[in-house]
């Protein structure tokens, strides 16, 4: 009504074309406010901010305005605006800190930890469209990347990986087959608006062993204003040929204001990569998956229903499949793949692949009541992985290794109403799991089940902050195997588990906090660990657990436990043109369960013999630092660069731990053009990786030799960013990004890719992408 | 306030009782795989001129790791020809699977070598064909010297991207090994 009356009005008056346009920002953090709202009173129009979060309001004719701004996790805004010319307008919400809990599982968004937490979003995680989790986590500092060839790829977070990592797909912990080196977690980037690594006192909400943090792949929040949201990502990399488009679109009808969706889609498809030599056969691969999302929502309650998939088949380059020891061996000294695996420029995969579907289902509902919130989840999970070898006889259709698992877990907890300065969450969880396997033996069949529970109490005044938490975790596990001609082999295992963690940041002033912690999680042993017995193609190695066939008194396998004791700084100066962010971390692992190759030791098989890598425990030390600088030259030039080095050590064998990320430190420098014209966020960036050879690596003089190839040499790549927004009719803010990665195409390998011992790294790469997003509000 | 409350608990209620339900499964199949495991390679030996035949085996009914191989010694007599073929069998399958058929069915991308050891005397020679007219080894001729002991290495390497040539070594990285036994021999 009020609208049709100013409209009226104001096509009769003076020129009405003006806008406002402003940036909402967390007065604490500092943090882009995503998905805040912003209502114009005086209009009746109400938006939404972008990921940077920017708003703006157009057409408009001059006049006294109110702004009411108001976020999920923050305590609303008003502001009054007298426009007689196009106005620009930041503004500062304070986060209410009503309840914590809400934080990630609700909002997820704005998350007010402010504990130890690293963000990929926005422009960053725009960046990395197109690439795997694990490559889009690797701009983070701290994080680098596990691979087997350029396809499967895992994320490390400071120095550890696969089941120490906790990943939260939209809430529920993934669980797939995580324990494999080659096994890449089984989750679509581009379900997420945020990816988010956290260490410390959250952890404890997922579970008591997220030795090396937590992964949180966040969707935004359904939309919860009438209109709809429509966004295409596409783009296209030259190296491998790859194609993508990801397609999203959401509603929520005018009619029923409670109910809101979202559906999501996204395809991949990418040819045999290439060295900047040669290009490597059977390394293309597919990638397919969709999710739907409904949620109904009231003042006092809401309930949301997901659903996704994941399915994928990955190429493994085929020179690097190698059978026994002498094969590896000979492999190895070749300086280049044999001829007979390269050159071939093709979509088609062939023998062998892994071939991958992750299902996930949930229903997550929240309550509002006077004794606080509560939050019920539960979910429901399908894994199947199947890997398909090489075999003798071409007519062979089916796979060699075949695993499914499937995982149900529940979850309620409940935010207990502030108290003053004091919030604090309570929950309990509880997870059965069934595991099947069939063909080639690797791990056994399970059932296993987890229950647990946790208090979290997080108290803040002033310039302090406190936190605290404990969790615990009883686990179960009933495994089997069922040999060749032989019987059944069962075996059980019960283990409890504790996490607690403890937090405190000083707010020297604004934009300089101090934050110092120590956390202790416990990791009950994987079946991997306990009982794999099998040759993992490619390895050439053939790996046992703490039990194998002929084990006859099962030796007592004890949970890895670590104490992690963080320290951070965050400083920014003023005129927030210099920023700098340290975290130091030494992390003391008991018990600490990797895999060691035992050099003399062999295991004879019919395809000849093999060495033997044995599931050991020692304990280890991970010390290491981490560090962000940040530094505005001028209005267009920025300087940056990002730190981590390690030091991992066995503490038992009094040697350098095996299989760790080098140092590496990245800077790079960014030129932002001026908005001219349609042309707005223009800028163009510069890095160049510089990953230090790994000199840390066990000794061989002491133990024997552990590895075939000595680590590769440093290297230093170059890689280049570049990105411009055109507005088409003024409303339509399209995006287009140009990027080159390994721009001089220089010849390296990685110490922590596997392929290492048979071929280099991917070439050049160059990437364009396009991002459309649409939007009506109605 | 209190309706919400109620709702919560029934949805609680439903969601443990689904958790419950679902959760009864069990899972038994035992181990079969798409791919033959070679459990067993036998030697078979006819001594030219005579109707003597004798075999020796290499055998590891469990598959891989657990118990080791079964390892029969090739026991021949001094200055003798033999005519010998090659079984691979598949003992995990009832019946039997005889591997050796997908060998031959697929002969280009398949070759198997026999390496003696010096002092073993004996010489392995007349491996027949494929189809390319490329050696194959299903089938061979071993000539015996005087009284030794010593081994015999036999190795069956798979080109699986085809390519494969006269004159590839037994470690061509164009292929890799679907067996690689080895058998001590004693000439007596």
């Amino acid at each position: 009504m009020l609208l049709s009356i100013s409209g009226t009005f104001c096509s009769f008056s003076q020129d009405c074309d003006l806008r406002i346009s402003g940036h909402v920002e967390d007065a604490d953090t500092k943090e882009k406010l995503y998905a805040a709202t912003v209502l114009l009173k005086e209009l009746n129009k109400e938006i939404t901010t972008n990921e940077n979060g920017d708003f703006v309001f157009t057409l408009l004719c001059p006049g006294e305005y109110t702004l009411y701004i108001s976020h999920i996790s923050c305590d609303p805004v008003e502001q009054k605006i007298r426009l007689d010319r196009n106005r620009h307008q930041d503004i500062f919400l304070d986060h209410a800190r009503k309840t914590l809990g809400a934080v990630v599982v609700e909002a997820q968004k704005g998350i007010p930890n402010t504990g130890f937490k690293q963000e990929l979003a926005g422009k960053m995680l725009d960046e990395s469209k197109g690439q795997s989790l694990a490559q889009a986590l690797s701009k983070l500092n701290g994080v680098s990347m596990l691979q087997t060839g350029s396809t499967v790829s895992k994320p490390v977070i400071h120095g550890l990986h696969s089941n120490r990592i906790l990943t939260i797909n939209n809430g529920v912990r993934q669980e797939g087959q995580q324990w494999g080196n080659e096994h890449a977690p089984e989750i679509d980037p581009f379900i997420a608006d945020k990816l988010t690594v956290i260490k410390g006192v959250d952890e404890l909400k997922y579970g008591s062993d997220a030795i090396a943090g937590v992964i949180l792949v966040n969707p935004k929040p359904l939309r919860h204003t009438a209109g709809y949201y429509g966004e295409l990502n596409t783009g296209y990399f030259s190296n491998d040929r790859q194609y993508y488009a990801s397609l999203l679109f959401e509603q929520q009808l005018k009619k029923i204001s409670a109910f809101s969706y979202r559906m999501q889609g996204t395809f991949k498809k990418a040819a045999n990569i290439s060295t900047p030599d040669y290009r490597l056969n059977n390394t293309a691969l597919q990638e397919a998956n969709f999710s739907l999302t409904a949620g109904w929502k009231k003042r006092d309650y809401d309930i949301e229903a997901f659903y996704s998939q994941f399915n994928t088949q990955i190429g493994i380059f085929s020179g690097a499949h190698v059978g026994n020891l002498t094969d590896l061996r000979y492999a190895i000294s070749a300086a280049r793949p044999n001829d007979i695996y390269l050159g071939e420029d093709t979509y088609k995969t062939g023998r062998p692949y892994q071939d991958v579907t992750h299902r996930l289902f949930k229903i997550k509902s929240n309550i509002v009541s006077g004794f606080g919130k509560f939050h019920i989840q539960v979910a429901a999970q399908h894994n199947r992985r199947q890997e398909y070898d090489i075999v003798r006889d071409a007519e062979r259709k089916g796979a060699q290794m075949r695993l499914a698992v499937l995982t149900l877990s529940e979850d309620i907890s409940w935010d207990h109403p502030s108290t003053g300065n004091l919030n604090g969450t309570v929950g309990i969880s509880a997870m059965q799991q069934d595991n099947s396997y069939g063909g080639r033996y690797f791990i056994p069949a399970y059932t296993s089940s987890v229950m647990g529970g946790y208090w979290i109490e997080k108290w803040a005044k002033h310039k302090w902050e406190i936190q605290g938490g404990i969790r615990y975790d009883y686990k179960n596990i009933n495994t089997t195997r069922y040999p060749y001609n032989s019987d059944p082999l069962s075996y059980s295992f019960n283990y409890s588990t504790v996490g607690a963690s403890f937090n405190t940041i000083y707010k020297i002033k604004d934009q300089f906090k101090i934050n110092a912690g120590v956390t202790m999680a416990t990791r009950a042993p994987y079946v991997n660990e306990l009982l794999s017995d099998g040759i993992h193609q490619g390895t050439g190695f053939y790996e046992t657990g703490f039990i194998d066939r002929n084990t006859i008194s099962i030796p007592e396998v004890k949970p890895e436990q670590s104490f992690n004791v963080m320290a951070g700084m965050s400083f920014g100066n003023k005129a927030s043109t210099f920023s700098a962010e340290v975290t130091l971390y030494n992390n003391m692992i008991n018990h600490f369960i990797y895999l060691q190759p035992s050099p003399g030791d062999t295991m004879v098989t019919v395809a000849g013999t093999f060495l033997q890598a044995k599931w050991k425990q020692t304990d280890a030390r991970l010390t290491g630092v981490d560090l962000a600088l940040n530094y505005r030259l001028s209005k267009q030039i920025t300087l940056a660069s990002r730190t981590s080095l390690l030091r991992a050590y066995n503490r038992t064998l009094d040697d350098w731990q095996i299989g760790m990320p080098a140092d590496r430190t990245t800077p790079e420098i960014t030129y932002d053009f001026n908005d001219k014209g349609i042309f707005s966020k223009t800028y163009i960036s510069v890095e160049a990786p510089v990953v230090f050879k790994q000199t840390r690596v066990p000794d061989e003089r002491k133990h024997g030799v552990q590895d075939y190839k000595a680590p590769p040499a440093g290297y230093v790549l170059m890689n280049l960013n570049a990105s411009t927004t055109i507005r088409i009719g003024k409303t339509i803010p399209i995006t287009i990004g140009l990027s080159a990665r390994n721009l001089l195409n220089k010849s390296y390998r990685e110490y922590m890719n596997s392929f290492r011992y048979f071929t280099d790294e991917m070439g050049r790469n160059i990437g364009i992408r396009l991002k459309v997003p649409l939007e009506k509000t109605s | 306030m209190k309706m919400n409350l109620f709702s919560g608990t029934a949805v609680i209620a439903g969601f443990i009782s689904l958790a419950v339900v679902s959760c009864k499964k069990e899972s038994a199949k035992p181990e079969d795989n798409d791919n033959e495991v070679i459990t067993t390679v036998e030697l078979h030996f006819t001594e030219q001129g005579t109707s003597n035949v004798k075999t020796f085996k290499w055998e590891d009914l469990d598959g891989d790791g657990g118990n080791a191989p079964v390892i029969e010694e090739i026991t021949l007599t001094p200055d003798k020809v033999y005519d010998v073929h090659i079984k691979l069998l598949d003992k995990t399958k009832t019946p039997v699977e005889d591997v050796t058929e997908e060998v031959e069915e697929e002969s280009q991308d398949h070759r198997f070598y026999f390496i003696p050891t010096a002092g073993s005397n004996i010489t392995i020679d007349n491996l027949d064909n494929d189809d390319n007219d490329i050696p194959l080894g299903l089938t061979s001729t071993w000539t015996t010297a005087a009284a030794a002991t010593g081994s015999v290495n036999v190795v069956l390497r798979h080109y699986p991207n085809g390519g494969k040539a006269e004159g590839d070594p037994v470690n061509s990285s164009k292929s890799s090994s679907d067996v690689d036994v080895t058998f001590n021999t004693k000439l007596q």
